[in-house]
């Protein structure tokens, strides 16, 4: 990692250049609620005017510049009696401006279970290889518990990554390719004033949280609540709509479809992303569903978010941005769920569960 | 202004990206990864029922065939072209490599386009996927093997394969229960079973008709006809759902210890690689970590039965 | 046409209105880039938006609209003798749509307040399944042209029909739209069946519904939400009679 010093100007002039010659995605108001509040999303950006630099959290997270909602994984081609099986690889390279630390962990989490796994997934690596992230530090919202999670800060995972020190940014240069487009632009290397500032702005941020979820043992907690009346009670509220699986940076779970193209001379094998939340997730040829309640399929996304999967070494892969929660219409998010599950952990006196041995 | 210097150049793939794939996976080294089917040729098909058919099917390349090997108990992706992929034991045994076979029941989509489409068809399979029976270590001791319905079509590679290595074990029993005889699967079979390779074949169904003269009843009922010494005895369970929760506590009631158990689950599976996480089983991938899992595993999945 | 030792037929189809605007069956005939090719599929044997030939001898019968006269029930009847598959197309078809509103009002307050002194037959406005056997629903104000191709296609090719379970919200996500619900407005997104690519909402115009319940809804939760927010009830209880496509389920 190599640091930098430039000023804001600066740093407006390369990052225009940067996405006038690239194609490139950055935060942009695209609504104001009922509240009065803005709303953002990463959108197309043609010039550095676009971006809106003072953004709180995109409504969507970014997910999807990787994990394409719907994506082609292969196509077949019909001649005769026999077919040919064509699979690409190929993205193109895309610049994706002003990711929070939260919205970076969560890509170097998705590394982690997409391509540090059992089977590499070649279409992920392809667009991860071809995109150039540049990272923005931010005062954390009301509702960010990041912290918690101990994603409010990110090492590594981005080309460049700019932290606001007052009048300039503090950047942390993490690819040649990052390093050589700055030679263009006039920074310096950092002094010791230029890393106390720097200092101070990590303390601010991390004192500014105001919203903490307690995690330590969680994993363990989920497994012993597994037959809690909490399920129920949060899965009773559930609209099993899809939406905090789809506005998520880290809910990868995809469906299979496949279809012939209307001339029949080719199909089409295709991924599309899909909530654990949506009814049919855990349905099986001839009809049984091994999740039909509200209650198991919401219980089976805090697992994963929370408990973690043996794919990714258990790790939770929630990284607090509480997109999901801001976003869902029935009022669930992880501060409360969480903190229900501990409470009737803390306050039963007989074990609200059965053995773990059920059978 | 496209300023040409700050053009960010189109990055490709490279087979280094790729230097953790697993190694047990054999592919024509040309192939990056697993999303590419070996193409196959149907080329047999053995009505078994009115719902299962057998196909056998044969890899067309001759150095993919010959590099294509699997363990019993392993599925593997079907796909049919147009109509889509799902998830298949295989049946045959694991020392052939000129065909495999895999017993398909008429469920959905693709295995109806299948049973439509006759031989010749041209199919392809990603795979072997997940976990195996630990044949190794099973040699040497009672084998007790327990299918109920379309349970027996994993159960088939491991009977091939101690068919073929059976002075490596002691007492071979199988219990095998259908719904009624026409449903009973490989009948054709049990005798070779039961006469060459002396396995003690114990069938049930549930209701008999008028030609049969075995015995009628659930595959409990057939607990009875066998002695088990559970100090020498290693145990496989395939059946639906409801099955294991009976086989898996009486075995355990015998005294079979937990890890001497296994159970082979079935999820619908969407991609075979531990990534679209529709098979899980509480946190674990049934297509990763099973789909053969000994019955501690199983007691820690607590959706699994 | 063959594929894999599949032989696929060309479908004989044929499609009728009743209560409509025959804005569905328009649908099929607009969808230009794959109209060729679509076309190859069938064998339009009684269809009067694309062909003036007309033949008795379908097997597949898109039978838009509701049901609102006796004549029509007659007509209905025929139809279901005739053809092997029935399909509800649309949602006047799968629910009654616009037209129900009708139902709110006495058959002859409707009649005199639309055509005054003239003298009209009318009936209460009846969904198909209400008067034949329906074997497949496409339902939508319009039908979405991609999924009738889709399900076209799954006909000729024997794969399984499905339409989707989960709620518009999923597309709608997927869209990036800003949630209606956010912007002070009651959708019915959360509750209706996807399939549509959240083509109103996208517009910034809410759900009304015209794909009917997703699978196993929450209506409920979903009541609640309105609640919560302070939205208002007429509102809601307009919106999910609309198309009569949540009668089931209306408070």
């Amino acid at each position: 990692m190599i640091y930098k010093i430039i000023s804001k100007a600066e740093f407006k002039r390369f990052i225009d250049a940067l996405v006038r010659s690239n194609s490139s995605f950055g935060p942009r108001m695209v609504d104001t609620d009922s509240r009065g509040e803005a709303v953002y999303q990463f959108q197309p950006v043609s010039s550095v005017d676009e971006i809106a630099f003072d953004y709180t959290r995109t409504a969507s997270s970014a997910k999807h510049f990787f994990l394409p909602f719907r994506q082609e994984l292969s196509r077949f081609h019909f001649h005769d009696d026999d077919w040919d099986q064509k699979v690409s690889y190929e993205a193109d390279p895309v610049v994706l401006f002003g990711l929070r630390a939260c919205d970076i962990s969560a890509l170097n989490i998705l590394d982690d279970v997409l391509l540090n796994g059992h089977f590499p997934s070649a279409y992920y690596l392809a667009k991860r290889k071809n995109t150039f992230v540049i990272g923005m530090d931010h005062l954390p919202l009301p509702d960010c518990f990041c912290k918690s999670m101990n994603h409010h800060t990110v090492p590594t995972g981005f080309n460049l990554f700019c932290s606001d020190i007052g009048d300039e940014y503090y950047l942390a240069i993490n690819s040649s390719k990052a390093f050589n487009f700055l030679r263009e632009f006039e920074t310096r290397d950092p002094q010791y004033d230029e890393n106390c500032r720097l200092a101070e702005r990590r303390k601010l941020i991390s004192s500014s949280f105001r919203t903490e979820i307690d995690v330590t043992g969680l994993p363990a907690i989920l497994d012993i609540e597994f037959d809690s009346p909490v399920w129920k009670k949060w899965g009773d509220k559930c609209l099993s709509c899809g939406t905090c699986a789809m506005v998520c940076p880290t809910c990868y779970c995809y469906s299979v479809e496949e279809s012939f193209e209307s001339d029949l001379q080719s199909s089409s094998r295709q991924k599309r992303l899909y909530s654990c939340n949506l009814v049919d997730f855990a349905a099986v040829a001839g009809g049984h569903n091994f999740r039909p309640k509200n209650g198991d399929r919401l219980k089976y996304r805090y697992y994963h978010q929370h408990r973690g999967f043996a794919e990714n070494a258990n790790q939770q892969i929630c990284v607090g941005c509480n997109r999901c929660g801001k976003a869902c219409l029935a009022g669930i998010n992880p501060k409360d769920v969480i903190n229900d599950l501990r409470l009737e952990k803390d306050t039963c006196t007989t074990s609200v569960s059965s053995s773990p041995a059920r059978s | 202004m496209h300023d040409q210097r700050f053009v960010i150049p189109r990055q490709e793939l490279n087979r280094e990206d790729f230097a953790s794939s697993v190694p047990d996976f054999n592919r024509r080294s040309e192939v990056m990864n697993t999303d590419m089917g070996y193409k196959c040729t149907v080329t047999n098909i053995v009505r078994l029922t009115r719902q299962e058919k057998l196909f056998q099917i044969r890899i067309i390349d001759p150095v993919e065939r010959a590099l294509f090997r699997f363990r019993p108990g392993q599925f593997l992706m079907l796909e049919l072209p147009g109509y889509g992929e799902v998830p298949i034991s295989i049946s045959s045994s694991s020392t052939n490599h000129e065909f495999l076979e895999l017993c398909i029941r008429k469920a959905g989509s693709v295995t109806t386009a299948l049973f439509n489409a006759g031989e010749g068809a041209r199919v392809a399979i990603r795979g072997p996927f997940g976990s195996s029976f630990p044949m190794d270590e099973m040699a040497g001791h009672n084998v007790l093997l327990i299918a109920g319905g379309l349970g027996i079509a994993p159960l088939r590679a491991p009977l091939f394969w101690i068919n073929e290595h059976r002075n490596r074990f002691l007492d071979v029993s199988l219990l095998y229960g259908a719904k009624d005889p026409s449903q009973l699967l490989f009948t054709w079979q049990f005798n070779e079973w039961d006469m060459i390779s002396h396995i003690g074949l114990h069938t049930i169904v549930e209701h008999g008709s008028e030609e049969w003269t075995g015995k009628t009843g659930m595959i409990t009922d057939l607990f009875n006809d066998i002695s088990i010494d559970p100090a020498t005895t290693y145990a496989i369970v395939c059946g639906p759902p409801v099955m294991f929760k009976f086989v898996c506590g009486w075995l355990d009631g015998l005294g079979i210890p937990m890890n001497r158990m296994f159970v082979s689950l079935e999820r619908r599976m969407h991609c075979g690689m531990g990534k679209c996480c529709r098979c899980m089983v509480g946190s674990t991938f049934t297509c990763i970590d099973g789909p053969v899992f000994d019955y501690w595993s199983v007691m820690n999945l607590k959706e699994a039965i | 046409m063959n594929q894999q030792g599949l032989r696929f037929e060309k479908l004989k189809i044929a499609s009728f209105d009743f209560t409509c605007c025959e804005g569905c069956q328009l649908q099929l005939a607009n969808r230009e880039s794959t109209l060729a090719d679509f076309l190859r599929l069938i064998d339009i044997r009684n269809f009067r938006e694309i062909s003036s030939e007309q033949h008795d001898d379908y097997d597949i019968a898109l039978i838009e609209g509701s049901i609102s006269r006796s004549d029509e029930v007659e007509r209905l009847l025929a139809i279901r003798r005739q053809a092997k598959v029935l399909v509800a197309f649309g949602t006047c078809a799968c629910f009654g749509g616009v037209n129900s509103l009708k139902n709110r009002v006495s058959g002859e307050a409707a009649v005199s307040e639309v055509y005054g002194e003239i003298k009209v037959e009318t009936l209460p406005v009846r969904r198909i399944s209400e008067v034949v056997k329906v074997d497949l629903s496409i339902p939508g104000c319009p039908v979405a042209k991609e999924e009738v191709e889709r399900i076209i296609i799954s006909l000729v090719t024997g794969s399984l029909v499905t339409l989707p379970k989960y709620p518009v919200c999923v597309e709608c996500k997927a869209a990036l739209n800003t949630c209606l619900f956010e912007l002070g407005e009651i959708c019915l997104g959360p509750i209706t069946r996807a399939g549509c690519h959240a083509v109103c909402t996208t517009g910034k115009t809410p759900c009304l519904g015209c794909r009917g319940p997703a699978e196993e809804i929450n209506m409920e939760a979903f009541l609640h939400l309105v609640k919560e927010r302070g939205l208002s009830r007429s509102d809601l209880q307009e919106k999910l009679a609309f198309y009569n496509a949540f009668d089931a389920f209306t408070p």
